[in-house]
């Protein structure tokens, strides 16, 4: 088993300092601090293999960003063993840092005044990268985002997709194995958010690079991630395949019900929960124990032209994810 | 090596990226040297008068000094640091194969070395305008013992910086705070206002005990040869007690701050 990154019962809490409102609030605040702590996570345990692409999906202030920062070696854990790469993050060895990379959609670590190329030759002085190698990825990076055109005009000058893009270029000019993505494609336009998806999905492959990425946004879930971790306040509640997915969370199944004139819907309600009345369709959503008695219930009482019996679409799943509607089934 | 000659040609270029504000900061200096140089000159009117043991052309060239030594020794990129920690912009340096104490040494050298450029520029006009009586030091040891502590100063004060700058660390929203203290105490420790041995020598002597004087007035003073050459000796050693304990301050500052870093800013 060929393990890149492995977590075990990981534990971080944060100490927050509590400010109360107003003059006085401040006041008491500054001279009496209150500290409040915060369990960012409590005992998360997984491990993801070379080469996989695994979203890691929850609501906000679940856990997920943490875990990318601890995992990347910025933070330190309050407890517990993690090793990515073989090394322990938090030492920050410079042959780890080189073979990894935290890509986050709101930071970013171009210089801001100066031209894009002159972070990437920073990068190739830091990261110490070869020539040949640099300029074979740069070209190959510049092509593929399409910006060769903009890379000596300043940072600042640029538009946000197109900034991201020279992020992911600094991000990856040192061709990490294990990449972590922190919300990719936040803010960028449609167009945008394919171009970065295709390109992560296309470096995953090409160079059999193992990518952790959280996301709000279900396309790059759907589109990139064979794997997902769904994590809830602190807690792993789901790790598994992403078509697994439907079946572990839904706890409901959907009756689609084609009715024969003259029915009267409200009897439907005393069987389940009406999602739906379009004429002639009803939907009707079901525990799952229940859902073959619920449809015979139907067919006994109702004139019905046809009936389907469907799993709740895997979008709505993932929606419920992002919600934080789901817990532990 | 060769990743901090790229860090310090990129920072040099980043000066230039702001112009205005690095021309509006050289101003500042060159205003400052007007008003330091009007007082003196006045206080000097005679040209035979001698006060605190100073005579016309030691305070001009100590004025003169304090232009040079001030760009070399207090110009520093080190005041970013806290900026850069309170908004969290820390997490893209941390992922970077490369020392972060190194990295921002690096960056204060190459902000000084185009101030140095500028401040000897300015220098030579104000010194063509006024045409003070200027010393020059002959004596050879001694103008290496200047350079000796001119070098420790600019370690010391970008350790001084560093630590200052290590505050939102821990206290996210107050970044600058320490900095700002940090610069008042240089300024009238470190002899940038006045030359320190006009105080009353029991103060003079608590104040040799800090690292402030170290920063500005000693090299000025070894320079002007004010000071025979155990005492220079002695301002040496002390000065370099000083990096040690700064030294090994910074290291403890930066491994403690970086276990409460919050990494916060998003």
């Amino acid at each position: 088993m060929d393990r890149v990154v492995v977590v075990d019962h990981l534990v971080k809490h944060f100490e927050v300092n509590e400010k109360r409102p107003g003059i006085i609030g401040s006041l008491s605040t500054l001279f009496f601090p209150k500290k409040r702590t915060v369990q960012a996570l409590k005992e998360i345990s997984f491990s993801v293999k070379k080469g996989e692409l695994v979203g890691f999906i929850g609501p906000n202030g679940a856990g997920k960003t943490t875990t990318l920062k601890i995992l990347s070696g910025i933070l330190y854990p309050s407890s517990g063993f993690v090793q990515v790469g073989g090394y322990t993050p938090w030492e920050r060895k410079e042959d780890f840092l080189k073979q990894i990379s935290l890509i986050m959609g709101q930071k970013n670590q171009l210089w801001w005044d100066l031209p894009a190329i002159e972070t990437f030759e920073l990068n190739r002085a830091i990261y110490e990268i070869p020539e040949r190698s640099y300029k074979r990825s740069l070209d190959e990076l510049t092509t593929l985002l399409d910006v060769e055109d903009i890379l000596t005009v300043p940072v600042r000058r640029l538009s946000l997709g197109q900034r991201m893009r020279m992020e992911l270029i600094a991000a990856l000019l040192h061709k990490p194995e294990i990449i972590f993505l922190d919300e990719p494609t936040i803010g960028l336009d449609l167009v945008g958010q394919k171009v970065v998806r295709d390109f992560i999905d296309d470096y995953n492959r090409k160079n059999e690079a193992t990518i952790l990425l959280t996301s709000h946004n279900m396309d790059d879930v759907l589109g990139l991630a064979k794997r997902v971790i769904v994590i809830d306040e602190g807690s792993i509640i789901f790790d598994g395949k992403l078509e697994e997915l439907t079946a572990h969370f839904a706890k409901e199944k959907e009756i689609r019900v084609f009715l024969k004139n003259g029915a009267d819907y409200k009897k439907l309600e005393e069987i389940g929960k009406v999602k739906k009345v379009k004429h002639p369709e009803v939907v009707l959503s079901v525990p799952r124990a229940e859902v073959a008695t619920a449809a015979a219930r139907i067919l006994e009482n109702f004139q019905v032209e046809d009936l389907t019996i469907t799993e709740e679409s895997l979008d709505d799943i993932i929606r419920k994810v992002f919600q934080g509607k789901l817990r532990k089934p | 090596m060769r990743k901090y000659l790229t860090i310090f040609k990129i920072s040099f270029q980043q000066e230039f990226a702001y112009r205005l504000n690095f021309v509006l900061w050289r101003v500042r200096n060159v205003l400052q040297i007007f008003i330091a140089f009007f007082l003196w000159n006045t206080i000097f009117s005679d040209p035979g008068r001698v006060v605190f043991g100073y005579d016309r052309a030691k305070i001009l060239t100590y004025i003169f000094g304090l232009i040079i030594i001030r760009a070399i020794v207090l110009s520093s990129r080190a005041i970013d640091i806290a900026g850069e920690v309170s908004r969290g912009d820390l997490t893209n340096q941390l992922l970077r194969p490369m020392g972060y104490i190194k990295y921002w040494f690096t960056r204060d050298l190459s902000s000084k070395a185009l101030n140095l450029i500028f401040s000897v520029f300015e220098a030579s006009i104000l010194f063509l305008i006024f045409k003070p009586q200027f010393f020059f030091q002959t004596n050879f040891l001694l103008f290496f013992l200047f350079l000796t502590s001119l070098v420790i100063a600019v370690i010391l004060f970008f350790f001084l910086m560093f630590i200052a700058n290590m505050l939102p660390l821990w206290l996210p929203d107050q970044p600058w705070g320490m900095s700002f203290l940090l610069f008042i105490f240089t300024d009238f420790l470190g002899g940038g206002v006045f030359p320190l041995d006009i105080l009353p020598s029991y103060i003079t002597k608590i104040i040799y005990l800090t690292p402030f004087p170290y920063l500005l007035f000693m090299p000025l003073q070894i320079y002007l040869g004010k000071l025979d050459l155990i005492t220079s000796f002695n301002s040496i050693l002390i000065g370099t007690v000083w990096v040690i304990v700064l030294a090994l301050g910074t290291k403890v500052v930066w491994s403690q701050g970086l276990k409460s870093y919050g990494a916060v800013g998003r």
